[in-house]
Parts: structure tokens; sequence; C-alpha cells
């Protein structure tokens, strides 16, 4: 078997045209690497820079009201993900930046697209991008003619005369194109590698290997297919404009005609509906700036009851802040049911969108290629979540230190000073370790494995129903 | 030794082999005359055992070729009409590739040594095939057969095509293959070859074997004027 695969390489070695191509291809890729490694450095300085600089402010405020702090609020950035130099994923459409403040749960802005001149339908020239939509198109022009050639030269014949053993030959030809394009994947990861090496810890180093499993079992469905479309077809015209034609159906049609079937089947709430339907739950709930509002009467007599005084100013606490961490409390609740809804339509969305690899495993490439970058929309939600967490977390802060820090009901004027602004924890995200999510992208890699499982028995029955005349 | 006795062979109703008998034995070069589709290419598929005689026995060095064909095969130099090697490769490389596929082992010199006995000049030996003419790959494939130490040789059409002067040496390659001990069986339509080359001739026309005589017996243009009388029949 190595010997024909020795062969093969040795052949494409000798096409000065395919060195020519091979050569520019690698160019680029190694091009794409540095250039979204130094790009990802450089995002990693701003947003390393913006975050103390927001923090700075934070911690420099004038003396102020704990409850005119939490208005004054802070930002969140979000950080790169982990192979984001490789796969941008749906980071390049959604926001960067988050305004955390009380009352509100703003939405994250100020996405990459919204400030670039145009927007390719391929997204950025990273080497996702090449690694998923040129790599396999190499792959297919290097073995659309590998057995037919054979066939039609009637070399076949005279390999099986020497007592070449056909399931070997075709094996030996996928491996061939099969190990160029690992050869290639290769090249780019460790290129990566080097060039992210202070960057890269176990956490990382595990995506990138499920990474590379993905793309491996990709490129082995795309090798195995296009061989077995040289060993049945007629002419090598026919293996090549057929796998033309599946690469066109994979890459372009299917993927948006299945995301939009999912899109229908479970469909997200309009912005706008959205929007009214969180306001109209938020207007049934406390109303922390205003003390006639009925719940707020209820929580009073609540309170009173629970410190066994008359009259809120005999309260050793501040009745306001205890008013106003309720109605976050409530905010909370009704921001866990739209969005928790939300949640749910999405992972639906995601679950039939992953199924879909059934029919396209370029889906399934997609799907782990982003999930294993960190930059799919599951790693977002995960980071939207954290931000949420720390935004209540932070608000809890100012309202507590507001209702228990000394001042009583009514004193607006009651400040706290630095010290309590630099006591109050940053957002500090940690990067979602891979264990936690494995789950969620084994199906892609199932799918993956049992398209490879398919094309293998294909190319085996193939090969033994194969003419030699 | 090539033995075909009494093969029938039919492609979708019509005849292409009609009881077919002859025997080619070792340090025989046997001439198999006839027009286009009168059945040489599917006598040589038989024997290869790519196709598969309706009836009748074929056997090679005493082995049916439907039953062992693998082992047979092993026994087999096939030269076709066109020798179509690896055009990126050298005549070296390729013969190097061909003996390892078949599992053989062989060193530097030795392949050297096999491709100079059969004709090629060492001086092409490292040339790439693409550069070679037909009557140099047809070297080359003759040298896979003899690295393979065949004792059989199969060959479709080997002087179409060819000039003069590489007709004439693959003549004399034949001859000398013969005087080893090996069995040829040749299939062409050039009279003058055969007649120069072969022991025996046959010629066949729609599948049929209608006369088998020995080259000393008969001129060139005697050969000539009996495959005309026989194809215009």
């Amino acid at each position: 078997m190595w010997h024909i695969i020795k062969n093969e390489w040795i052949g494409l070695h000798r096409n000065r045209a395919f060195l020519g191509l091979s050569t520019g291809f690698m160019m680029v890729l190694l091009l794409t690497v540095v250039l979204g490694t130094l790009q990802t450095h450089l995002q990693q300085r701003q947003y390393e820079s913006a975050k103390n600089e927001v923090r700075q402010q934070w911690e420099n405020l004038n003396p102020m009201n704990p409850h005119g702090a939490a208005h004054y609020g802070t930002y969140v950035f979000k950080p790169n993900s982990l192979l984001g130099s490789l796969d941008e994923g749906v980071n390049g459409v959604t926001g960067k930046v988050l305004r955390v403040e009380g009352h509100v749960q703003n939405e994250i802005v100020h996405s990459e697209a919204s400030q670039m001149q145009a927007v390719s339908k391929f997204g950025k020239l990273k080497s996702a991008l090449l690694l998923q939509y040129i790599l396999p198109l190499l792959l297919l022009f290097v073995a659309f003619r590998s057995v037919n050639s054979e066939k039609q030269s009637g070399r076949l014949k005279l390999l099986v005369l020497q007592g070449g053993q056909l399931q070997r030959l075709v094996w030996a030809k996928v491996l061939a194109v099969w190990l160029y394009g690992m050869a290639l994947l290769l090249l780019t990861l460790v290129a990566y590698a080097l060039a992210s090496s202070s960057s890269i810890d176990a956490n990382t180093a595990l995506r990138v290997l499920f990474f590379f499993l993905s793309y491996g079992l990709f490129y082995f469905i795309i090798s195995g297919l296009t061989v077995l479309l040289s060993t049945l077809g007629k002419n090598a015209t026919i293996a090549l404009t057929t796998m033309l034609g599946i690469w066109i159906l994979w890459t372009i049609f299917l993927p948006n005609i299945l995301m939009s079937t999912v899109d229908q089947w479970h469909e997200l709430p309009s912005r706008e509906a959205f929007k009214t339907a969180m306001k109209a739950d938020r207007s049934k709930g406390i109303d922390g700036h205003n003390p006639s509002d009925e719940r707020s009467k209820e929580l009073k007599e609540q309170t009173l009851k629970k410190y066994g005084v008359e009259e809120v100013s005999q309260l050793p606490i501040n009745f306001d802040g205890l008013r106003m961490q309720a109605d976050e409390a409530y905010g909370n609740r009704v921001w866990d049911k739209h969005f928790g809804r939300l949640r749910e339509i999405l992972a639906h969305q995601k679950q039939d969108y992953q199924l879909a690899g059934v029919l396209n495993p370029f889906i399934s490439l997609q799907n782990a290629s982003m999930g294993f970058a960190g930059s799919d929309n599951y790693h977002h939600q995960e980071f939207l979540v954290r931000v949420e967490l720390y935004r209540r977390d932070f608000i809890k802060t100012l309202n507590d230190k507001h209702a228990y820090g000394g001042s009583t009901t009514g004193d607006w004027q009651w400040k706290v000073d630095q010290g309590f602004f630099k006591s109050v924890s940053d957002f500090v995200y940690q990067p979602v370790r891979l264990s936690a999510v494995i789950s969620h992208y084994f199906l892609d890699l199932v799918l993956l494995l049992a398209w490879s499982a398919l094309v293998s028995l294909l190319l085996i029955f193939a090969t033994r129903k194969m003419p030699l005349l | 030794m090539i033995q075909l006795i009494h093969a029938f062979k039919s492609f979708k109703g019509t005849p292409a082999i009609q009881d077919l008998s002859l025997q080619v034995n070792s340090g025989e070069v046997y001439g198999l005359l006839g027009a286009n589709g009168a059945g040489k290419s599917t006598t040589i598929n038989m024997l290869l055992g790519f196709v598969q005689p309706d009836s009748g026995s074929i056997t090679i060095q005493q082995m049916d070729v439907t039953k062992v064909y693998k082992k047979v095969r092993a026994t087999i130099g096939y030269i076709p009409e066109n020798v179509n090697l690896y055009p990126y490769l050298s005549g070296f490389e390729n013969l190097d590739y061909f003996c390892r596929l078949a599992g053989l082992k062989y060193n530097r010199s030795d392949l050297q040594a096999f491709l100079t006995s059969c004709g090629l000049p060492k001086e092409a030996h490292r040339k790439k095939v693409s550069d070679y003419s037909k009557g140099m790959r047809q070297k080359v494939g003759i040298s896979i057969a003899y690295a393979k130490k065949a004792k059989v040789y199969l060959l479709d059409e080997p002087a179409s095509g060819l000039d003069p002067l590489a007709s004439n040496e693959l003549s004399d390659l034949l001859k000398k293959l013969a005087a080893e001990g090996a069995a040829i069986l040749m299939a062409s339509h050039d009279i003058f070859r055969v007649r120069e080359v072969c022991h025996r001739v046959g010629i066949l026309k729609n599948g049929k074997l209608i006369q088998e005589l020995r080259s000393e017996d008969v001129t060139t243009n005697e050969l000539e004027n009996l495959y005309l009388k026989y194809m215009k029949s």
C-alpha cells in the first residue's frame, strides 16, 4: 500500500501545475494564520486596554450614591475566542461590548460587521474559510482522475496482472489524497501553534485536537467520495462535474435551505415582539423608583413587620435599597423567562441544524469547527449568561450597600467612596472548558464518522464491482 | 505452455469465440492473425482471466485460468498495444514500482540489467517515460514481464505504430525470450512481422480458427494471399 501512496505523491510532486497551486495555497494558508494571529493579538490588546480603562473609570468614580453608581454602570467587553484566529464563527456579526447597569439588561453591541464597508458571503479571510471551502476543492481536483485514469489508460490491467489488489489500489489512492489534505491542515495548525504558543493551554490544545479530528474526517469523506466517483464514472469528467455539483450543494445551497427550514420550524420572536413582551412583563413587577407602587407597598409592609417597626423611618436599614433590589429580582425573573425561552428555541434550532448533517456533512464540519474554536452561537450565549450573572451580582452589591451600608430610607444624598467602588469585583471571563460543552458537538462528530463509514462501505462495494475492461 | 480447448464465448448472444482450440508450447512464438473484431483481444482477455469463457478449457502452465487466475497471472507477461506506464516516472522507476507491486525486490543493478537486456539504452533509464517513444515504452513493458520471470507472454498488437527499427528490435527481443523458453502468443494483423517472428500462425475469423500453419512452410506473400482469401470469403 505504501508504494502506491508514495507513487501517487511522486506524481503530484512532479506535476508543476499542482506544485505551483499547492505552494500558492500554502502561502495563503500561512498568511491567514499569521494575519489572523496578529489580528487576535491586536484585538486582545485593545480588549485589555478598553477593559482597564473602564475599570479605572469605575474605581475613580467620585463619591456617589450606590444606586447612582448602578445607573452609571460599567462596560463588559467580549474577549476573543480561543481559536478565533482559525475560525471566527459568529463573532464577526455578534456584538463585542455590553453595558452593564441597573434595571435593564442591555443588548450586546458594536459587532465587527457593523463597522465594515463590505461583508463577504463567505466571511472574513480566516483559515477556516480556506480549510472548509478551498482545500476540499483541491482534494477534489487531485482525486477525480485517480482511478479513472488507470482504467482509461489500460494501466489498471497491468497493475492487476502484477498482483496489485484493487481494494488496496483504490484505498491507497484515497489515502494519498487524504494525506495531502491532512498535511496542509497540520501545517496550518502547527503554524497556529507556533504563532500562539504563549497562549496555548491544555483546554486550547484539546480544542485544537478535536478541530483537527473534525477536519480530518471531512477530508476523508471528500477524498473517499471523489475516488469513489472516479471508480464508478465512465470518464473523469463525469466524476469531476458530479463532485463539483455535490460541493456546491453542500457548501452553498443546503446550508441556506436547511437553516431557513430550521428557522421556520423553531421561529424566534421578532426583536420588536420580544422587547414588547419583556416590557409588558416587566411592568407587572415592582417599580424600584415609585414608592406608591402597590407591590412596593406590600414589600414595605413585610419589611416593617420583619423589623417590628411602624414607619420606614424607624428601620435600621435603607428601604429604598431593598425596593431597588426587589425590582432587580423581578426583572431578573422576567429576563430568565424570556431569554430562557429564546435560548430554548436556539437550542432546538441548533439540534435540528446539527441533524441536517445527515444530509450534509459540511454542516457537521462547520458546527464542529466553530464549536471547537469556541466561536459558535452556543459559546456566545454562554458569554451572555455569564455577563448577566455578573450584572446581577454587580447590581446586588450596589443595592445591598444602599440598603445596609448605613444610610436611611430616603437619604439619596448618602455617598460611598472610591474604596467601595474598588472593592466591587470586576468581570472576569474564564473561557468555557471543552469538557463542559463537548457533549454539544458529539452529534457532529458522530455524523462525520457515520459519513466516513458510509463512504468506506461504498468504496469497498464499488471496488468489488469495478470492471477491469 | 498455453492451451485453449474448444473455447466458446459470446457477448449478449453474439458469438465472439467459437470452438477455439490452440496450443503454444514453451520456446514457441505463435502468431494470431485476424481483422479487427475477429476475436484476438477476447482470446487474450480470456487467457488473462478477465473474460470468462462460456465453455471449454483454458490452461496456462497446466493451471486452469478460470479457477486459479491469480496464480496464473503471476506467470504471465502482458504487453498491450500501448504500454501505458506512469509518465512522470522514469523507465527505471516504473520497473521498480511494478516489481514492488508484484512483491519482487530487486536492487538497482538488477533493474538496470533487466532494462538493458530488453533493449532499453542505458541513457534512457533515468528519463521520464513521457519522453519515451512507443517502442521504448514497450521495452519497459517487456522488462516488467521479464523481471517477473514470466513463462508466458501475451502480446496484443505489439508492432502497431512502431517504426521499422523498433519493430525489428521487438522481433529480436521476442525471439530471444522464446529461446529462453517462454511461450509467446502474439495477436496481430501485421502479416510480415508475424511471418518473421512466429513459429506457427493461426488465422482467426469471426472467433473461429480457420487455418493454422508453420511459418517456415509459407513465404510472406503466400501468407498474405491466404489471409486475404479468407478475409474476403
